[in-house]
């Protein structure tokens, strides 16, 4: 904004004897201050979002710390310090080191299945081919519904006895009985990283997509001149140039599948015999199911470190990328 | 009919869709218009309110597995409302979330004046009021309450009366007549060990496996505890102390592990609370344990299979024969309730009119206080909405003969609640039978996880004993 908007409207130069229209002016100029404090709309702008992750955020957060260190149960809201009682009976608890163990797993490998997975997604989306758009929007579905419906669809398709999956790969006689996904552990740890994998494959590919439209044409079509082929450009020039985004899609993938309860809670409630169960699950069934809130907070509360030493680990790791 | 139902697969596909629609996360459902019924619905009957009533009355229940009972009962509600002028309002959410909404309530200290579950909510003991005068006014007017209401709404250690049970579900066997017949038991298997030869029988001549749940889910629950009181054992004793780790326990264990093997597969470790039912519907189980509600639903979608499920009462074990209920009814009145008067005086009567609630959920719901329904033998004797034979739910008769609370033969305190939450009873039966773990060390690890619970509660002076 330049200083000349800042000021009132002159005549229009007919002499002083024109009485200036005063009022109209004075609102514009007060619109324009307004409009012009870059600061302070800033703060305008910001105050959404910092109510939002304060109210369904920050102070939960805390809350759940206080809860941590209390005897609050679902019955009885009110707040006895009980110190560290509740992370001792939790490191007591063979559950939760499952839990915490399968949280790492699962994440790690839904991880690192998304990244892959999403590139070679993003790849074929920036393609020219007929019927793009119709693909590029059928292959968002699993990402924009929500994660509760996707799931019972899932707990559809690898029911014990009426299975499609089952029954296709009966067809091909590739198996004889049902597989019973669910009802074994190996197989239903298998079914619920695949179920994250693809409801975040669709979002990784997306946020890679951009980092590939945004690769200069120049720099692949000098690499092609040279004598480079698909895999050396892909190797030596796309994903180098394209590491920043692609950790971005990693950490998305890495949070919403670390915190996610609904996949597990939906398709196997944590069982068979708790080998599935997470984190955010076995907090869920100790605190709020059980009633031991203290002990559920202790619980969810593990969540945190974790993430924030995986979020520092990438978001360092890009800044890194950036710099070199 | 044919000894295993033969359907396409199309028929399949929309029957196992039907049966999920109506089993909607929890129980298979039953909407069944048809066939109507063949008596009239009792007639209300209006309880003058102990003092004069005003203002607003907020209600909280489930959405009934049977939806004719929830049309009745808001429009009940309602018409109480307006007799007594109290503004009455309904709210029905799925049995699977009222716990979290319920706790949700009571931290924010505001909500509903009256919250009803279908299983005990002892963990909400010091947030709700005592409804003692409820339950002792329910007495004088309808008779003695069954003893295993009064245990799953009372805790023996506080005295306190921390819910109110005006009725509960029974959990028989439900089997298919044509499967059982052909191994010489047409009235069904009458013990635990009857169940294991002709379970096996069955599934060795007819491929169809039988529907003991042992999975993370409402059902397993109920079907393990059943399995240990008929060996004699219990994860409390009557004092509230922790006894699981027994012979008879590890017996119980021993024979699940068998059964398993012999009728069953893997997929009773994956089941949620709507699967046995829509195996049952499907005809694609021999046995399982629930309550009428999946035999309702078959009627409807699919009357062959339905007219081949016959009941059968508890399971004779080595010391008895006795099931968990498959609902109790709780109604709770958080502290935060602001007309706790018009509340207590709704649930005086809405208990008065319990022959239109076991009516309208078509037998479902039975009474707490006997004596309110006295023409239930009657409709168990002659269904009047459609069994054939008509019969068919006499067995239901002496339900309470072979019932009991799940905290048996202790109260349903805090601690078994949170011992059900966690699915520590099936889990035990399933890593034995799975091969995880031996019978004993099953049992030993599910103590392990129990007496922590216990110990816990106790301290707050929930749990009795030592």
């Amino acid at each position: 904004m330049t200083e000349r908007s800042l000021s009132p409207p002159r005549g229009s130069g007919q002499g002083d004897a024109v009485p200036p229209q005063a009022p109209a002016p004075v609102d514009l100029r007060v619109r324009r201050r307004f409009a012009d404090r870059d600061r302070l709309l800033a703060w305008v702008f910001l105050l959404p979002s910092i109510g939002y992750i304060v109210a369904l955020v920050a102070i939960p957060f805390f809350l759940a710390i206080a809860f941590s260190f209390s005897d609050v149960t679902a019955g009885d809201p009110s707040f006895d310090w009980a110190g560290l009682r509740n992370y001792q009976n939790v490191f007591d608890d063979p559950v939760f080191w499952r839990s915490l163990r399968n949280t790492i797993v699962f994440t790690v490998v839904s991880m690192a299945l998304i990244v892959v997975l999403g590139k070679v997604l993003a790849n074929i989306l920036i393609a020219d081919f007929r019927g793009k758009w119709l693909v590029r929007f059928l292959v968002l579905l699993p990402w924009t519904t929500p994660v509760a419906l996707s799931t019972i669809a899932w707990l559809w398709l690898l029911d014990s006895v009426f299975s499609p999956i089952d029954w296709v790969l009966r067809e091909l006689g590739v198996i004889e009985a049902n597989m019973y996904w669910l009802g074994k552990p190996d197989l239903a740890i298998g079914s619920v990283i695949v179920v994250h994998v693809w409801r975040l494959v669709p979002l990784a590919a997306v946020i890679m997509m951009a980092g590939l439209v945004a690769i200069p044409k120049d720099v692949q079509e000098a690499a092609s001149v040279d004598g480079a082929g698909f895999w050396r450009r892909m190797f030596e020039i796309t994903i180098p140039l394209t590491m920043p985004i692609i950790a971005v899609a990693a950490l998305f993938g890495a949070i919403l599948t670390f915190t996610d309860m609904a996949v597990v809670y939906v398709l196997t409630r944590g069982g068979p015999t708790n080998s599935t169960q997470v984190l955010a699950s076995w907090a869920f069934f100790r605190g709020i199911e059980g009633g031991d809130v203290g002990q559920g907070a202790a619980i969810a509360l593990f969540l945190f470190p974790l993430l924030l030493a995986a979020a520092i680990a990438i978001l360092r790791a890009v800044r890194r990328m950036d710099v070199s | 009919m044919d000894e295993q139902t033969r359907i396409s697969r199309r028929s399949l596909l929309w029957l196992t869709a039907v049966a999920t629609t109506a089993a909607a996360c929890g129980d298979a459902g039953d909407d069944a218009g048809p066939p109507e019924a063949t008596v009239p619905a009792p007639s209300p009957t209006m309880s003058t309110p102990a003092s004069k009533l005003s203002g607003d009355l907020r209600i909280l229940l489930w959405s009934h597995f049977v939806p004719s009972h929830d049309k009745w009962f808001d429009q009940f509600a309602k018409n109480w409302g307006k007799e007594v002028g109290v503004n009455v309002t309904v709210d029905h959410i799925n049995n699977t979330e009222i716990v979290a909404r319920t706790a949700a309530e009571i931290q924010a200290r505001q909500g509903h004046d009256l919250i009803q579950y279908i299983a005990p909510l002892s963990q909400f003991e010091p947030s709700v009021v005592d409804l003692k005068d409820v339950a002792e006014e329910a007495a004088n007017r309808f008779g003695e309450q069954l003893e295993l209401c009064v245990k799953s709404s009372q805790n023996p250690a506080t005295g306190k009366h921390y819910a109110y049970s005006p009725g509960w579900v029974p959990d028989p066997g439900d089997y298919r007549k044509s499967l059982w017949e052909s191994v010489g038991l047409p009235d069904g298997p009458t013990s635990w060990e009857d169940l294991l030869r002709g379970g096996a029988e069955i599934k060795k001549s007819k491929n169809i496996q039988m529907g003991l749940g042992m999975s993370q889910e409402i059902d397993s629950n109920m079907a393990g505890r059943a399995l240990m009181w008929s060996y004699g054992a219990s994860i409390q004793n009557e004092d509230e102390e922790v006894v699981i780790n027994s012979p008879e326990t590890v017996a119980a264990v021993e024979f699940m592990q068998r059964l398993f093997k012999d009728t069953m597969t893997n997929e009773v470790f994956s089941w949620n609370p709507a699967s046995n039912n829509q195996g049952l519907i499907a005809g694609q189980m021999s046995y399982i344990l629930n309550s009428i509600s999946a035999w309702r639903t078959a009627q409807e979608a699919n009357p062959e299979v339905a007219d081949d499920i016959y009941f059968t009462p508890a399971l004779k074990g080595p010391k008895t024969s006795l099931a968990a209920q498959h609902v109790m009814y709780n109604w709770i009145v958080p502290n935060h309730a602001r007309n706790v008067d018009a509340a207590k005086e709704f649930l005086l009567h809405y208990t008065a009119n319990w022959p239109s609630a076991t009516y309208h959920s078509k037998l479902y719901d039975l009474p707490a206080f006997p004596r309110l329904v006295p023409q239930l033998n009657g409709w168990l004797d002659r269904d009047p909405f459609g069994a054939k034979p008509e019969n068919k739910l006499g067995v239901l008769k002496n339900a309470i003969e072979w019932s009991t609370n799940i905290g048996h033969p202790g109260p349903a305190n805090t601690a078994v609640g949170e011992v059900f939450a966690t699915f520590v009873i099936p889990n035990m039966f399933a890593k034995a039978a799975r091969g995880e773990l031996s019978p004993e060390q099953a049992v030993a690890d599910a103590e392990r996880q129990i007496r922590p619970i216990f110990d816990k509660w106790r301290r707050r002076g929930l749990v009795g004993g030592v």
